[in-house]
């Protein structure tokens, strides 16, 4: 052994004996050992993931539902706030139920009734 | 390597016996060795987002490795040091070679458990392991002349401990 304590380079009988002695027994077993620990610490991940994001994702679906449910709802009410219907139900009710067209002159005093004074 | 378990597999087959040496050089006792790897690599993939591609791996890893048998020798104080198993090839050694053998193991032994905790690290991951300075001055948290320092004195004390024997073993 040419074991220098000044040496600045690895001594390999040393470096020998020190494997020999701390590599212990069944290194192929040991490292399958580790590997097999990291695949199901992999597994656990999934596991909780899997268990956080379900509830998670049901509360987006139903998130998701109301607003479109919300978006269907704006959009009929913008839909009956358009001039001509709002036209329409400002007209006397006889007007509307009627089965004749309304008068000019009924269509014309509804109108001027809306007119800002 | 990221999220990837056959990636890390491979880091594994890489580094995987030399965290174990490490590890039996700080705690001397095989299954707590061996739980303390099994720790720290565990531990390292799940920080392995965290770790920067752009420093060097093995170091990272052999932290990571190191502070977790620290931790176990820390946790295991109490119980007494059960001696390392055996693991010298000596079936085909006459029975003068056996005793040698032994006795060897024996100094080497004594040697290691003499040397304070960072000099058998650094003398294991130098010698053993072929490591720079560099490498265990970032695996320790220390600068590179304190690691030429530990390798110095590690190495006289094994001198001493180890005498003329390993040259028997030749």
């Amino acid at each position: 052994m040419t074991m220098s304590p000044f040496d600045n380079q690895p001594d390999p009988e040393l470096g020998r004996l020190l494997r020999e002695r701390l590599t212990g027994p069944a290194p192929e077993a040991f490292l399958r050992r580790l590997k097999g620990a990291v695949a199901a610490e992999r597994a656990d991940q999934w596991d909780v993931l899997a268990g956080w994001a379900r509830p998670r994702v049901l509360a987006a679906a139903i998130a998701a539902g109301f607003l479109l449910w919300l978006g269907a709802w704006f959009g009929v009410m913008s839909r009956t706030s358009e001039p001509g219907v709002t036209m329409a139900s400002s007209l006397p009710a006889q007007a509307v139920v009627s089965a004749q067209p309304p008068a000019v002159d009924e269509i014309m005093l509804a109108l001027r009734e809306r007119e800002p004074r | 390597m990221r999220g990837d378990p056959e990636a890390f597999g491979s880091l594994i087959d890489r580094h995987g016996l030399a965290a174990r040496r490490a590890a039996r050089a700080i705690l001397r006792d095989e299954d707590d060795a061996d739980d303390a790897v099994q720790e720290g690599m565990l531990a390292a993939w799940r920080a392995i987002e965290r770790f920067d591609p752009a420093r060097p791996f093995r170091p990272w890893l052999m932290r990571i490795v190191v502070n977790a048998a620290l931790d176990a020798r820390r946790r295991s104080k109490v119980r007494a040091a059960e001696p390392v198993a055996e693991t010298l090839e000596s079936g085909a050694l006459g029975p003068d070679r056996m005793a040698e053998a032994s006795l060897l193991r024996t100094r080497i032994d004594a040697g290691l458990a003499e040397l304070p905790e960072r000099q058998r690290i650094a003398l294991v991951l130098f010698d053993a392991e072929g490591w720079g300075h560099a490498d265990i001055a970032a695996t320790l948290g220390v600068p590179e002349g304190t690691v030429r320092s530990y390798v110095f004195h590690a190495r006289r004390a094994m001198r001493k401990s180890l005498g003329t024997l390993a040259e028997g073993m030749k």
